[in-house]
């Protein structure tokens, strides 16, 4: 028989009334387990904190949310947005699941081509990309998502010099009746510019305008501004039907479909008010479907959904270092894990389950990280059973953007495990070490030596 | 001049077609050997020619179809006739007077007789000249200057000593060898030639012609005999008063001409030839107090009656009736096992699956849950996760289901003719029996053709009654309305428009199946239980490559072994709405279909040398959609695969077994842009097999280009040729 768990006493005012308006919170049903894996031997064979990843999730997620889209439009592509979380062997399953890869830098668009995408597979988006970045996209083919003129006109240049026809789309941006419009990126819809984009790309002949990109913000809550998005770039595709006689190849919704996390001052869970991925779908799909294009000139969908497929399928386990009582007697307890490993804390009020049972008390308390630093937040209040040193929690939704924005600041960033379809952990990003941080250090010789 | 010349060459082509007909053929040199036969006997042969002119120039007078003239089909009865008179009465004045007389009364009969039949789909044989003779001989009685004719003079007889005779002679010394003899002289009976030679050339004729003809011909006389035999009746009378051809002719019509040989025809033939002894012996015993001949009467009566049932037969299984004449029971035999495919595609009605993208059929045909009794033929659809489960945890509520609300596609063009749109969507694990079938559109496609969809959501339905839907069209979404515990699609096709029809068997045209992650096309299938299924998605530079307009010009350059020449062809649409490829140098045609998913040839006449029947091979059946791992295989004519002496040999066993073939695989290789192709590569191989060893391959590689064919290169054994599109 196990033995049974301590738990200090807490002291917690009686509320005989009623419920207050927003329920109970009840975020501490304890997360034992991780696909069947024990949280405790994961922490045990591959440190604290821990990233871990569950493959059934992503591939349970892609395929639904494929289906999703395929069922009402038939001509669907994903690209996988490599942002969103780039390690390769994540990258290789959405390949595998028949996902392109959508990046927005060199260094993402060589990891595509090193994961063995073919050139003409990766979107390459984003308003910084330098000439030669511009040149390798040329040579192999790939879909070019100009978000400015001044890469319009180098793309011209370049074209010409090369004597080939690189295969271009343009971002468009738009009023989908969303606040904040998203208007830093690509051309304008209402005002013109992006017909104005059109009209000099059909004029060149330099350049192959073969798709329309758009991409109206992130964490979208309000599917019919996608149903508007879908209308205004279906308008577009076929006006330039209409004006050139040129068909394009496809319509690149972007992403931003929200996933479950909670943001921050939402008065709901994020479970409850985030709309289904089939919202969105019917949205888009509808609203291409009856925009009148021509049944065999129907451009494909692409989405280059990332967060809405990831972000569940990964999960942060930690331990407590310490607790404490701070000076207005709040209750805070302090994680070996803060905002340096888990950015999105600052947008998002992360769920946190406790890896073990505990009985039926809890307590107001705010989480800190392990940083010498104010901000290292994690959540400023959270209802949590009394937590001692040593005990193991469980961050959820962390799949997305976490590992891509974690930094090495302070302390380094731990080990990235996923957990395959019949429950085997592999290690796929390895506890990063001293030699890591350093590896790029130059040390001149005339600082080498010194003496205290 | 022109006029002239064709006008000659038609009428003399007529001429011999009347005498190939009477074997239904149309073989040029089997006509040459049958008009030899015929004068054999001079003043026969003569008055078999006259009433054939005689016939053509009443059919030119009232302005009948030229080219039912070219095929003889309106004089082959007066050859028989001409000849039969010629056979009875002496040269005179009167003689001719008949001949002309019977010659023009045997085309109209075969007039009236040519539109009566065929309201039934019935060929009218001899019955216009049994009936001519039948009245010349019963009017003859009164006209004295008609002379019977007594002496046969054989005109070749009296050159050839006997030659054949008396080999024929010894052959008839072995005990049932004399069957060879009798069925000489039978088949020489036919031109009213009572000789060896007569027969031994008509035999000729006919291998020529025919090698199924050939062992139709002998089995259903060896039958024939057989039943004499057994029934002790004496045979050889039969041979004299000119009726025992009646079992090779027979034989031939219903073993291989009207029904495509086979094992299961020659059965037909086992069973006909003592119908045929029977009829023989009555008739005679009737006609004979008429002072009648009977000649072909048994032959006509056994055809027309066997025909007319297996036309009326409810279900065409078993014996195969001839679709197309081809006037050969070689080609009608081969043609018919190389297309079961298109037959079926060319009689059934499109229809598609009412869904896009991949689906589950959780209940096929005689499901095991509610598909029984009357309503066995019906589907059910739903998705499955990697789990197998149809739905997300928890999986109490609707919208739990993955195919809820999913939307619904019409399954083909057609009138919306009756919708249920008032019944409420059930809980998780309820049913309603009462209005089982939930909502419902029932879609009409032709007057006996009828799609049900059911179980639709409640207040889905965007359609009205009247409203005319066109394959593809969003309709309605899935529900969970009706005997439905959990959101499927029912989709059913039957032969009324009501709510509870019972339902048909009928295929889905054409859709991909998912099998370890490899995909599979199917044509005319029905999608079985547990398999995941989608419609074919086709490609607009596929569709473009083989979208031809009539009167369209198509310029190649065909270059092989560094030989160059240029290759005209022009696309044509015939009366009948057919479509082919004329080639103006070689003159040949490719007969094509393209259905909008796929592209097949169906027949080519002419130039086997040509580039034309190279194309006609390689691209014998295209799927008109880009699908890298979808292999399409068909089976290929042996026509073009094998020496004449193997093929010719083949062709003695082939109702029974096949042991040359000829196999025809199509691949996709590669796309540029799957999205939107401009350039698309594929691959094909030809093979003939004799044996199952591969004796000659054929392998090309197709390259479509600037929305159209643009370059063919095919390897023939050594012989390399590269086609290019010039336009």
């Amino acid at each position: 028989m196990e033995k049974k768990q301590y738990e200090r006493p807490i002291i917690k005012s009686l509320n005989a009334g009623l419920m207050n308006k927003f329920g109970t919170r009840t975020e501490y049903a304890p997360m034992t387990h991780i696909d069947n894996v024990a949280v405790k031997d994961l922490i045990r064979e591959y440190g604290s904190p821990l990233f871990v990843l569950s493959e059934r999730k992503i591939r349970d997620n892609f395929k639904t949310t494929k289906r999703i889209f395929e069922t009402r439009y038939p001509k669907v592509q994903f690209a996988w947005s490599y942002k969103t979380n780039y390690i390769n062997a994540i990258c290789n399953i959405f390949h595998q699941e028949g996902s392109w890869a959508e990046v927005v830098s060199r260094f993402e668009y060589e990891k595509a081509l090193k994961n063995g995408v073919p050139g003409k597979k990766i979107l390459f988006n984003g308003p910084d990309k330098t000439d030669d970045d511009l040149l390798t996209a040329i040579k192999n083919d790939s879909p070019i998502h100009i978000d400015h003129l001044d890469e319009l006109y180098r793309l011209i240049e370049l074209a010409t010099e090369m004597k080939v026809k690189p295969r271009v789309a343009i971002r468009v941006n738009m009023d989908t009746g969303v606040y904040p419009m998203w208007d830093r990126f690509g051309f304008n819809y209402e005002n013109g510019q992006a017909w104005d984009a059109i009209n000099k790309i059909m004029a060149t002949d330099k350049l192959n305008l073969i798709g329309l990109h758009c991409h109206i913000g992130t964490y979208m809550l309000v599917p019919s501004a996608y149903g508007v998005a879908a209308n205004k770039m279906a308008d577009l595709a076929l006006g330039v039907k209409k004006r050139y006689n040129k068909v394009i190849s496809y319509i690149d919704m972007g992403g931003g479909f929200a996933s479950k996390n909670t943001l921050k001052g939402s008065l709901q869970l994020g479970v409850d008010y985030v709309p289904e991925i089939n919202q969105y779908a019917e949205a888009i799909c509808s609203a291409l479907l009856n925009a009148g294009f021509d049944k065999d000139e129907l451009p494909y969908l692409y989405l280059e959904t990332g967060r809405a497929l990831i972000d569940d399928a990964g999960f942060l386990l930690g331990s407590v270092i310490s607790n404490k009582r701070l000076s207005d007697g709040r209750r805070a307890t302090i994680m070996d894990f803060g905002v340096n490993i888990l950015f999105t804390a600052f947008w998002y009020d992360h769920k946190v389950s406790p890896a073990q049972e505990f009985g039926m008390h809890t307590e107001d308390s705010v989480i800190y990280g392990p940083l010498c630093m104010n901000i290292d937040v994690v959540r400023e209040n959270i209802s949590l059973p009394p937590l001692k040193a040593g005990d193991q929690v469980v961050v959820h939704y962390v799949g997305a953007y976490n590992i891509t924005q974690s930094m090495q600041f302070i302390a380094l960033r731990p080990a990235v495990v996923l957990i395959d379809l019949s429950g085997k952990p592999h290690v796929i990003k390895q506890k990063e070490s001293l030699k890591d941080v350093e590896n790029n250090e130059v040390m001149p010789d005339y600082l080498k030596k010194f003496k205290l | 001049m022109q006029n002239l010349k064709q006008n000659i060459i038609l009428y003399s082509e007529g001429i011999l077609n009347s005498y190939s007909q009477i074997f239904f053929s149309t073989n040029k040199v089997f006509a040459c050997l049958l008009m030899f036969v015929t004068f054999f006997d001079i003043r026969l042969g003569l008055s078999g020619l006259l009433a054939i002119l005689i016939g053509q120039f009443t059919a030119t007078i009232f302005n009948f179809n030229k080219e039912q003239i070219r095929s003889g089909a309106y004089t082959f009865n007066a050859v028989l006739v001409g000849i039969a008179i010629g056979n009875m009465y002496e040269y005179n004045l009167s003689f001719f007077v008949l001949l002309l007389m019977s010659s023009i009364l045997v085309f109209f009969i075969t007039l009236w007789f040519s539109t009566s039949l065929a309201k039934r789909g019935l060929p009218y044989l001899s019955i216009p000249f049994i009936i001519t003779i039948w009245i010349v001989v019963m009017s003859s009685g009164n006209f004295f200057s008609l002379k019977p004719n007594l002496q046969h003079t054989y005109f070749l007889n009296d050159f050839l000593p006997g030659v054949f005779n008396e080999t024929t002679q010894n052959i008839r010394d072995y005990k049932f060898a004399n069957i060879i003899y009798l069925y000489l002289r039978s088949l020489g009976s036919i031109f009213f030639q009572y000789n060896d030679l007569a027969g031994i050339f008509i035999v000729i004729g006919l291998i020529i012609y025919s090698r199924i003809a050939f062992v139709l011909s002998v089995f259903g006389f060896i039958i024939g005999y057989l039943f004499y035999y057994f029934l002790q009746g004496d045979f050889t009378p039969l041979v004299y008063t000119y009726i025992g051809f009646n079992f090779i002719l027979t034989a031939i019509a219903l073993g291989g001409f009207f029904v495509v040989a086979s094992k299961k025809s020659f059965l037909l033939i086992l069973f006909m030839m003592p119908i045929i002894g029977l009829l023989i012996s009555s008739l005679n015993a009737f006609f004979n107090t008429l002072h009648l001949p009977i000649y072909s009467l048994p032959f006509n009566i056994v055809v027309l009656l066997c025909l007319s049932a297996l036309y009326l037969r409810p279900t065409a299984n078993g014996l195969k009736l001839v679709g197309v004449q081809q006037y050969s029971p070689e080609k009608n035999h081969y043609k018919y096992y190389n297309s079961l495919e298109r037959f079926s595609a060319e009689t059934y009605y499109h229809i598609v699956l009412p869904i896009m993208n991949e689906w589950h059929i959780s209940q096929g045909h005689s499901g095991n849950i509610t598909h029984k009794e009357d309503w066995k033929f019906a589907w059910d659809f739903d998705l499955r996760d990697i789990d197998n489960k149809s739905f997300r945890l928890p999986g109490d509520t609707l919208n739990d289901f993955y195919c809820y609300d999913l939307p619904i596609l019409a399954p083909a063009d057609g009138w919306i003719v009756t919708i249920v749109d008032t019944v409420v969507d059930n809980e998780i694990g309820e049913v309603n029996l009462e209005n089982n079938w939930g909502n419902t559109i029932i879609i009409k496609h032709g007057d006996l053709l009828f799609s049900k969809l059911s179980h639709l959501k409640h207040d889905s339905i965007k359609v009205k009654v009247g409203d005319y839907v066109r394959k593809g069209a969003i309709i309605a979404t899935i529900g969970n309305s009706g005997r439905s515990p959990e959101p499927h699609l029912h989709f059913q096709m039957q032969a009324t428009p009501y709510i509870g029809s019972k339902t048909l068997s009928y295929p889905i045209s054409y859709y991909l199946t998912k099998q370890n992650e490899q995909l599979v096309f199917h044509s005319f299938d029905i999608p079985k239980q547990d398999e995941i299924v989608s419609n074919v998605l086709t490609t607009k530079l596929l569709l473009d490559s083989f979208n031809f307009i009539p009167g369209e010009k198509i310029k190649w350059i065909v270059k092989t072994d560094n030989k160059e020449t240029e290759v005209l062809w022009e696309i044509v649409t015939n009366a009948y709405n057919q479509s082919y490829i004329y080639c103006h140098s070689t003159k040949s045609t490719a007969y094509y279909v393209n259905n909008g998913t796929l592209f097949y040839f169906t027949d080519f006449y002419g130039d086997k040398n040509s580039f034309l029947h190279s194309f006609y091979l390689v691209v014998h059946r295209v799927l008109l959609a880009y699908y890298e791992d979808i292999i399409l295989k068909d089976k290929l004519l042996i026509d073009s695969f094998f020496n004449p002496i193997v093929k010719t040999t083949h062709d003695f066993t082939a109702p029974f077994f096949h042991y040359c073939t000829a196999d025809y695989l199509f691949q996709f290789v590669s796309v540029d842009d799957e999205h939107q192709p401009t350039k698309i590569i594929a691959k094909s191989i030809c093979e003939g097999k004799l044996f199952g060893k591969k004796t000659q391959t054929i392998k090309s590689v197709v390259t479509f280009e600037k929305n159209r064919i643009q370059t063919v290169e095919i390897v023939n054994g050594t012989k390399s040729t590269i086609a290019t599109c010039i336009n």
